[in-house]
């Protein structure tokens, strides 16, 4: 027995409770006289320590604010708080233990039996949710730590530090392989922690592993799933003081599972008594914890294998007052907690009742790889096999020295309403063998329609008996009957350890902290920051800041930060060939100086995306995407370039280059001050590009107009964005300059109607449909969405996006729906409250038949309807004499 | 899904790092009839079994390649740059 040494204090259900070195949570409550530790889920029965290794649901506690800690696996730390689950006032005393005498009213498929409408489940709710379960989440001011991810690798991953895991490693290791050693245990071992009959070998062991320089050991931690190519989910509990876990994503070479072999209870009624343990629990306890369990124990052992843990009672002074074998067990005796056992020829008092299990291959993990579990009848077991490349075994779960404990299936008609098969969920041998009654006789279907095997022990307690009722019932044997499949996470994960540490990367255009003190109100798109509008005086609403911006650039100036835009430069003799092919218009014979529009379509003839290209020189072009869908088009580009041999070179200019468009009727005379290139229309027409310096910075100007004013689009070097946007706003001043925002130029454009790519549009919309019919070049021998477009061009669309004009003063939402004599029958895609108009206007998707002039719809407003009018007019300079001057 | 892709140009590495480019197909000839294009178009074989695929290595070297992956097992047995490939 191990010596008392320096102890710390922590505190269960709000008393201070001391613990020593090297004690879990749960050794150490057991030391202080703790003897319940949970209430089941659904009969709220009083349950004790029962594995004491992390396989079974008995010791389950909020940890911390953690709910579902396996209290047997966490080492105590001083100060940590620990709260029971489940159980009202106290384990000790549970009013809901009442339920139990009610589970008469609860067969098994309950749920299925009686909910059978919405109503019934609905009045249910409530009380069943308090009733049944476990822990409660944690709430967010609450959560115990940080959560960590980190990615690993290693040349062999060695999961299981028992005996037969650390000879593996060392052997490895030795031949020169990096070797991760990943144990759940506090300590290297395995069995030999515990089992007296171990020599010094293990001591031997674990020195040589620590100092091999090829050997990393994860100690504590768990993993609860091995996944294709290798990947190990690995969990490690308080990973430093700041983390509560870290999930590490460890990919090997070859896994070698080294998960031994672990007890399971044996059925019998009262099975679940407090003071039932399983032999494995009670070393651990003595062995380890230096814990004498009990008083005067009955030992439930078949074969003389079991021989040890009667010497072990013993040396631990517990009298040991009968050894009975499993089959001769009627029940055990007890309330709250264990008094004795009935046997067919004997009645035994004791306090405990030492179950000696069917010890199980923990082959989880195997089998999550693929390998197959096949049943042994002389080991008692089912048995991995059919290993896919790169992972092997070792040691126990490979089923080497196990011994069948007793026969199964069994014998004895298993029916028992508190012979528990799962404890979990509180599903008893009856429960199986009605379940089995009732037609759910394979194991797979018996598995979920019981619940049997999916509560937080995953199967591990209660696997082996419920295929041992579901054979005998079905009169099949254990390999006919078969084994249900593991999944990951096993055991089960935290949602926190899952979900990790959130890295939302933003990105900020150059002149981010220039809105910033203009006071900018933010807008998320994608990842960008972009100013929404700009909030001039505090408390100013968001309908006049945009009306305000709207109007200095239509009667005066304004400015507006384009940096997001996806900026692509082709170089290369072959670049119009490649625009050619890609775009749906005509770009190989675009003159040096000069920007066309171009939208983009799949073979589908569906719009991707649109921009603008800008020819530079003969073999220099520029090429603007929308903000999202950069990625796409410059991979999109690079996809139709493999294989052709053409002399096309493209980079991604979008993170290089800041932009601003300047636009507005005095645009002209503020751009004028800062750069001597030629800004009159003469020598700078409507969709000219010119490069010239601006405030002394090499730009590229386009002369286009999105908001449907004279304007220019500056692309300039990053690092004067901040400078050039001053400069800008500067020259400016005196004619009442104003940056703006998202919103007044989505309002600007829409005056326009110029139409948003993926706003407007959605992904199956055609050109034609989009009124866009312009854009197609069909002439052209080939692009992409030549066949499908030229297809589309021959049909009438059944639905068209058309320009509306409220007829009353509402403003509907962005999505509102259209209707047509009752009946839905499209959706607005973009509406604003137009200043020009004194009404809103926006775009809608509406049947062709309605899509002309003076047709009448009606919009949903506030869950009424308004009647719009449809217009094909531009609301705003139809005749783009404003973009042209 | 956890796979390992091997991309010609930096080896294997998580599947994560890469986008799916679907099957390889045959693009029609321009005046090719119009049940050649709507197959291309909408069609796919989803072989059960060894199908060549187009991969892009968005986290590595930012090329598209073509990858012979066994999609019943996600392996994948062999990768190479078409212009490369015999």
């Amino acid at each position: 027995m191990s010596e008392p040494s320096d102890t710390l204090t922590f505190e269960f259900n709000g008393q201070p409770v001391n613990a020593r070195a090297g004690d879990t949570v749960a050794s150490a409550l057991y030391r202080s006289g703790q003897r319940i530790f949970t209430r089941s889920f659904k009969y709220h029965r009083p349950r004790g320590l029962l594995c004491l290794s992390g396989k079974c649901p008995n010791c389950l506690m909020n940890v911390d604010g953690t709910p579902n800690v396996r209290t047997c696996m966490t080492p105590v730390r001083a100060g940590m708080r620990v709260t029971h689950q489940n159980a009202y006032p106290s384990l000790e005393h549970d009013w809901l233990a009442v339920v139990q005498r009610f589970d008469w009213l609860m067969p098994v498929g309950w749920y299925y039996k009686t909910m059978t409408n919405p109503r019934m489940w609905h009045a249910a709710e409530p009380f069943v949710r308090k009733i049944a379960g476990l822990g409660t989440p944690p709430s967010l001011d609450n959560v115990s730590g940080n959560y960590e991810h980190s990615y690993r690798h290693a040349e062999v991953a060695i999961i299981g530090g028992g005996p037969a895991g650390l000879k593996s490693a060392i052997e490895l290791a030795t031949k020169g392989e990096q070797v991760t050693l990943i144990d759940d245990q506090p300590g290297l071992g395995g069995h030999l922690r515990f089992s007296k009959n171990a020599d010094n070998s293990l001591a031997e062991l674990i020195a040589q592993i620590q100092k091999h320089a090829n050997i990393q050991v994860l100690q504590g931690c768990y993993c609860f799933g091995l996944y294709e190519g290798n990947l190990l989910g690995i969990v490690q509990p308080r990973p430093n003081p700041q983390a509560a876990e870290q999930l590490i994503h460890l990919r090997a070479g070859r896994v070698v599972v080294a998960t031994g072999a672990y007890e399971s209870p044996l059925l019998f009624p009262n099975n679940d008594l407090v003071g039932v343990m399983l032999s494995t629990a009670v070393q651990r306890l003595i062995h380890l914890h230096g814990i004498a369990p009990g008083k005067v124990a009955v030992v439930i052992a078949r074969s003389p294998l079991e021989e040890p843990v009667v010497a072990d009672l013993r040396a631990a002074g517990i009298q040991v007052a009968a050894m009975v074998a499993p089959e001769s067990v009627v029940k055990a005796l007890g309330n709250k907690r264990v008094k004795g056992l009935v046997t067919r020829d004997a009645r035994y008092s004791c306090d405990l009742l030492v179950v000696c299990g069917h010890r199980i291959p923990d082959a989880g993990l195997l089998n999550q790889a693929g390998a197959r579990l096949q049943w042994d009848g002389k080991k008692g077991a089912f048995i991995p096999a059919d290993f896919p490349a790169n992972i092997s075994a070792v040691g126990e779960v490979t089923g080497e020295s196990l011994v069948a404990p007793g026969p199964l299936p069994p014998e004895r008609d298993p029916a028992n309403k508190r012979a528990f098969v799962c404890l979990c969920s509180d599903v008893s041998s009856q429960d199986l063998v009605d379940a089995i009654d009732e037609g759910f006789d394979h194991i797979e279907t018996l598995k979920r329609y019981t619940t049997t095997t999916m509560g937080p022990c995953q199967g591990r307690m209660c696997q082996l008996p419920a295929i041992g009722v579901c054979a005998r019932q079905t009169s099949r044997s254990m390999a006919e009957t078969g084994v249900t499949t593991s999944r990951p996470p096993n055991p089960g994960v935290t949602l926190g350890a899952l979900a990790g540490a959130r890295h939302h990367p933003t990105r900020r255009t150059p002149m981010h902290y220039e809105h910033d003190e203009l006071g900018a109100v933010w807008l998320d798109m994608g990842e960008w920051k972009r100013p929404r509008y700009y909030q001039a005086q505090k408390g100013a609403n968001e309908r006049s800041c945009v009306e305000e911006e709207y109007r200095a650039v239509r009667e005066r100036v304004g400015l507006i930060d384009v940096s997001t835009l996806g900026k692509l430069d082709l170089k290369g003799r072959d670049v119009g060939m490649l625009l050619d092919k890609i775009y749906a218009g005509r770009l190989s014979d675009l003159r040096p100086g000069r920007v066309r529009y171009g939208v983009l379509c799949d073979e589908a003839g569906i719009m991707l995306d649109d921009g603008t290209v800008s020819r530079l020189a003969d073999d220099h072009f520029f090429v603007t995407t929308t903000t999202g869908n950069l990625d796409f088009v410059h991979q999109w580009m690079k996809w139709w370039l493999v294989g052709t041999g053409w002399d096309v070179y493209i980079t991604n200019l979008t993170a290089g280059l800041a932009a601003v468009n300047l636009a507005g009727p005095n645009a002209r005379e503020v751009l004028a001050q800062l750069t001597d290139c030629d800004l009159s229309t003469k020598a700078f027409p409507y969709m000219a590009c010119r490069s010239a310096p601006v405030a002394g910075v090499e730009a590229i100007l386009m002369r286009i107009g999105f908001v449907g004013e004279t304007g220019w689009e500056i692309h300039f070097p990053a690092e004067s964005g901040p400078d050039l946007w001053k400069a800008l706003l500067e020259a400016g001043r005196k004619f009442a300059i104003r940056p703006f925002g998202v919103e007044a130029q989505r309002l600007l454009r829409l005056e326009k109607r110029h139409v948003i790519v993926g706003v407007d549009s959605d992904a199956l919309t055609n050109p034609f449909e989009a009124g866009m019919a312009w854009a197609p070049k069909l002439d052209k021998e080939d692009f992409i969405g030549r066949a499908a477009l030229q297809r589309l061009a021959g049909q009438q669309p059944q639905q068209k996006l058309a320009g509306f004009i409220m007829n009353e003063d509402v403003l509907p939402e962005d999505g509102a729906a259209i209707m047509v004599n009752g009946q839905l029958a499209g959706r607005v895609t973009s509406v604003r409250f137009s200043p020009l108009k004194q009404k809103a206007i926006g775009l809608a998707w509406v049947p062709a038949e309605k899509a002309h002039e003076g047709a009448e719809v009606d919009v949903r407003v506030g869950g009424r309807l308004a009647r719009a009018k449809i217009t094909e007019q531009t609301f705003y300079d139809p005749e783009g004499a404003r973009l042209r001057t | 899904m956890s796979f390992l892709v091997r991309c010609p140009q930096c080896g294997n590495r998580s599947v994560y790092e890469f986008r799916f480019g679907g099957e390889v197909k045959q693009r029609p000839a321009p005046g090719a009839p119009e049940s050649d294009w709507v197959n291309y178009t909408y069609t796919k074989v989803n072989e059960a079994g060894v199908q060549r695929e187009w991969w892009f290595h968005r986290s590595g070297c930012r090329q598209w390649f073509q990858a012979l992956r066994n999609t019943v097992t996600n392996e994948v047995q062999d990768s190479f740059f078409p212009e490369e490939s015999t």
